[in-house]
């Protein structure tokens, strides 16, 4: 099972990762995947990566990459 | 200025099952050897839309740093950081369409983009690239049901080492500040910064022959297995039970 970037948020990742996969492959690639049924669980998960990624200063590094695509590239991900 | 290299290749397995060993990729060095490199991946964001029905993610990589010792002989011990062993963030944006058969991927750095940006950006598609254009097609084709995806590849190497707006943007990251550029400027940074984006350029084959090898790896034990399967072999190995529920 892959780690998380911050240890302490393993445990409700893998919770997660597991959900996510289990819908992915059983409902959203047979086409019946509206919702995602893991939305808890992703709480959770987001909730504990959220003061990590503080901590590591991440949040920053990802304003500047959204900043830096409006500049440049990035029409390829655009919302159609 | 910016290198780019695109390349195409082609998966013998559908398209679900390719996008699913996208996701997988990273899952564990079991899984795919080729993803040692990895030390972890995170989810910072997962919709699907409500009216189109495609699936947004937005994921966090760490990975090892593999810029080329080429690279880290152009540069000061400043920007390095020394040995260049440092771990690099990877920020992987991906959209799946699983009606209409297409997924579309963008990989960027997120440090060291003072020295290198690079982006790779992945266009998986159910029917070959010589077709019309899926979205022209009668959406009665079931266009998930071919055997094959085929996928273009496009890496970009963009270098703006000492380059203006680099240096006077303020930013938290080290290696844009400002003092550290006071070595580079003008016609030799220019030159610098094109030696940088053809040494990362040259690298690009080798890299996507590696990653092209794990998506294989995990595609050959989707086959056989299954994903539930796969995973539960994972977690058994591991001595964890996360995915029995």
């Amino acid at each position: 099972m892959s780690a998380s970037l911050a240890p302490e948020c393993n445990e409700v990742k893998e919770r997660y990762d597991a959900c996510f996969l289990k819908w992915y492959s059983e409902k959203y690639l047979r086409g019946n995947g509206k919702t995602d049924e893991c939305a808890n669980m992703f709480k959770d998960y987001q909730k504990c990566l959220k003061v990590a990624l503080e901590e590591r200063k991440i949040d920053k590094l990802l304003d500047e990459a959204r900043e830096d695509s409006k500049d440049h590239d990035s029409v390829h991900l655009k919302r159609k | 200025m910016v290198l780019t290299h695109t390349t195409n290749h082609s998966y013998t397995h559908p398209f679900p099952t390719v996008t699913l060993a996208f996701f997988l990729r990273y899952y564990s060095p079991q899984l795919n050897p080729f993803s040692a490199h990895v030390l972890s991946t995170d989810t910072i964001d997962s919709h699907v839309d409500p009216e189109t029905g495609r699936l947004y993610t937005t994921r966090i990589h760490l990975k090892r740093s593999r810029m080329p010792s080429a690279i880290i002989k152009l540069l000061p011990a400043s920007v390095t950081g020394g040995a260049g062993e440092k771990s690099s963030y990877v920020l992987e944006n991906s959209i799946v369409d699983i009606k209409e058969g297409w997924m579309k991927t963008e990989s960027r750095n997120l440090n060291f983009t003072g020295v290198l940006s690079v982006t790779e950006s992945q266009h998986y598609s159910a029917t070959p690239p010589d077709q019309a254009d899926v979205s022209t097609l009668p959406s009665a084709v079931p266009r998930t049901m071919s055997t094959n995806t085929w996928v273009s590849t496009t890496f970009s190497y963009r270098s703006s080492l000492g380059s203006r707006k680099t240096n006077d943007k303020a930013t938290t990251s080290e290696e844009n500040s400002r003092g550290r550029f006071g070595w580079i400027s003008g016609w030799g940074a220019k030159r610098i910064q094109s030696s940088i984006e053809s040494i990362a350029s040259n690298k690009t084959d080798d890299q996507i022959i590696k990653s092209r090898d794990g998506m294989k790896m995990v595609l050959e034990r989707l086959r056989s297995n299954g994903v539930v399967a796969v995973l539960r072999e994972l977690n058994r190995r591991e001595g964890k039970s996360a995915f029995e529920a």
